[in-house]
């Protein structure tokens, strides 16, 4: 029997190749796809009995004041980082690109400084952000008091209505460089011929970004949009750091992902129900339904992209 | 390409400065005050130092000890790396040169890793982990972080499949076999899409706080990241080792990247299909 087997592998020898990467990508990637589903259909805290429960756990998500309400906030915050980042940085980020394209003096300092904070690891980036927006010693205070601004002066990291924001600045400065550096790929690829021939006719610099530079790169810009998107659904490390499992004074840095680690793994004090016994249960239920909101627009994205190569 | 600058840069050289020099400004003052001492910290934010000291890295090294937390960094990085870039040219060879049915499909399932957040499955893989007797020790990190291989093998199997047949075909006239070929020859042509494949890898494992806080618990198992967090959580006792950690944790891969940057980011711009 095993004879017969390793002849009919030997005449494939592509299996050899691809079976040790295939076993473990099956067994941490794409099995625990699937029994997250099958666990969040089940109410169960990860030691004890697993009960079949069907829906029941997505129904409680949504109907459960507490986690619904929960839940919200949490959208809504993962929903504004995406926003201002869609709005903001964005756009930032293709002008950017397209100064260094023209090869603007002094563009290879410019580009390898605006991309250093992606190697500064995410709890210093935090750290920094208090140095500088910190109520006491911060240097945002003591720049405002310099300008005469003295009255204006903060502990803008400890303000619950701006916590989200204070998150989303760290996020752009951080992670700005990045998109960037896609976006100034993409444009490296547009033909010089097409570029200097809009030179020869006379298109200023602005106008051939106008009317050249952003029809080309308008996939690029596209999927940056998906995965500026993706991002801000399952973002966690900053909220995390800010404000900790509970996700800061009234949940203010909240995210979808810090809710579901909370629920799954952190303290489930402050929430009703049966969410206690059911931290695997309702914890999956969660991943699940941020997946299903990953998901559609991913969807979407695959979709359009696929109609793109028919054409 | 002269031609092609703006003939006024003043508002662009304004905004390219500013934010260059923001993030400059930030690695030198933090840099700074990492060599001061934490009573003259907390009292005066700017302010001459009486005198440069090094007591904040004494202590980050000798009582803090920094060195575990970096050796298990430097694990964790190495060990995932190994097994990812192994792993994932293995596979990318082997859908990328051979003629099969369900050679799309398989491409596809390495795809689907892409599109699910780490999240969903975080609690399957704690319990695989969990009843695998791997909590609480760096392999957990290093298999789930290296099982990532979607993006590797989707950049290395393009790679592979655009390579020439008749190079295939002279090695094996040559008389060597498919293992030979693969590490003799094939793997050392794929080292320029190997070396964009590290850099995203790296920054992605060096910089990772998920996997690790949900796996590592005891203190001599963490990584950086972790030990940053647990000084800046109790900012006003540890500050002083919270600044000279994140200076040991960011000044020298920095170092590092300015002397490669070109590279680098030609790497990481070509791993930018993957978006």
């Amino acid at each position: 029997m095993t004879s017969v087997v390793l002849t009919w592998m030997k005449n494939r020898p592509f299996l050899w190749f691809i079976l040790p990467g295939f076993i473990l990508y099956s067994i941490f990637s794409i099995y625990p796809i699937f029994s997250a589903i099958q666990i969040s259909l089940t109410k169960w805290d990860g030691i004890g009995a697993k009960t079949f429960v069907g829906f029941d756990n997505y129904v409680e998500l949504f109907s459960n004041p507490e986690l619904s309400k929960q839940l919200t906030n949490a959208l809504l915050n993962s929903g504004t980082i995406f926003l201002l980042n869609a709005i903001v940085v964005l756009p930032l980020q293709i002008i950017l690109a397209y100064l260094l394209y023209s090869q603007i003096k002094g563009h290879r300092f410019f580009q390898a400084m605006i991309f250093s904070p992606q190697f500064i690891s995410t709890p210093v980036i935090v750290f920094m952000g208090a140095l500088i927006f910190d109520g006491n010693i911060g240097v945002f205070n003591k720049l405002l008091e310099l300008i005469g601004l003295g009255e204006y002066t903060r502990p803008w990291m400890g303000l619950p209505e701006l916590g989200i924001y204070i998150i989303w600045i760290l996020i752009a400065w951080s992670g700005i460089g990045v998109g960037m550096v896609f976006f100034l790929g993409a444009m490296k690829m547009i033909s010089n011929e097409v570029m200097e021939a809009s030179v020869l006719d006379g298109a200023s610099y602005w106008r051939r970004f106008w009317s050249i530079i952003l029809p080309q790169i308008k996939t690029t810009i596209f999927n940056m949009l998906i995965l500026t998107y993706i991002f801000a659904m399952t973002t966690f490390d900053f909220s995390f750091m800010l404000g900790g499992v509970s996700g800061g004074i009234n949940r203010s840095v909240d995210v979808m992902s810090l809710f579901f680690y909370r629920i799954a793994f952190g303290d489930n004090s402050a929430v009703g129900g049966t969410t206690n016994v059911n931290a695997m249960g309702m914890g999956t239920t969660i991943a699940c339904v941020m997946f299903a909101i990953v998901f559609v627009v991913a969807l979407f994205q695959v979709l359009t992209t696929y109609r793109r190569s028919e054409d | 390409m002269n031609i092609l600058r703006p003939k006024r840069m003043i508002i662009s050289s304004i905004l390219l400065w500013s934010a260059s020099l923001f993030t400059l400004f930030v690695l030198v003052y933090m840099t700074y005050q990492s060599l001061r001492p934490k009573k003259e910290l907390l009292s005066s934010t700017f302010g001459w130092p009486k005198a440069l000291n090094f007591d904040n890295y004494r202590k980050l090294f000798v009582e803090a000890g920094f060195f575990t937390y970096l050796l298990n960094s430097v694990l964790i990085l190495v060990g995932s790396l190994a097994v990812v870039i192994i792993l994932s040219t293995m596979v990318a060879y082997g859908i990328g040169r051979f003629q099969f049915r369900f050679k799309r499909g398989l491409l596809i399932y390495f795809l689907i890793g892409l599109m699910f957040p780490l999240q969903l499955g975080i609690v399957p893989i704690f319990l695989l982990i969990r009843d695998l007797g791997l909590l609480n020790s760096q392999w957990s990190v290093v298999l789930v972080l290296a099982a990532g291989l979607s993006m590797p093998v989707f950049l290395l199997t393009t790679f592979f499949e655009k390579l020439p047949k008749d190079l295939y075909e002279s090695a094996k006239i040559d008389g060597a076999n498919e293992w030979t070929t693969f590490y003799r020859i094939m793997f050392p042509l794929a080292s320029p899409v190997t070396f964009s494949v590290c850099i995203i890898m790296s920054v992605q494992i060096w910089n990772q706080f998920f996997v690790p806080i949900i796996f590592l618990q005891s203190e001599s198992n963490k990584t950086i990241p972790l030990m940053i967090v647990k000084f800046t959580n109790n900012m006003m006792f540890n500050f002083d080792l919270a600044m000279s950690g994140s200076v040991m944790a960011t000044v020298p891969l920095l170092i590092l990247f300015f002397f490669f940057s070109g590279k680098v980011m030609d790497g990481v711009a070509s791993g930018g299909i993957k978006g």
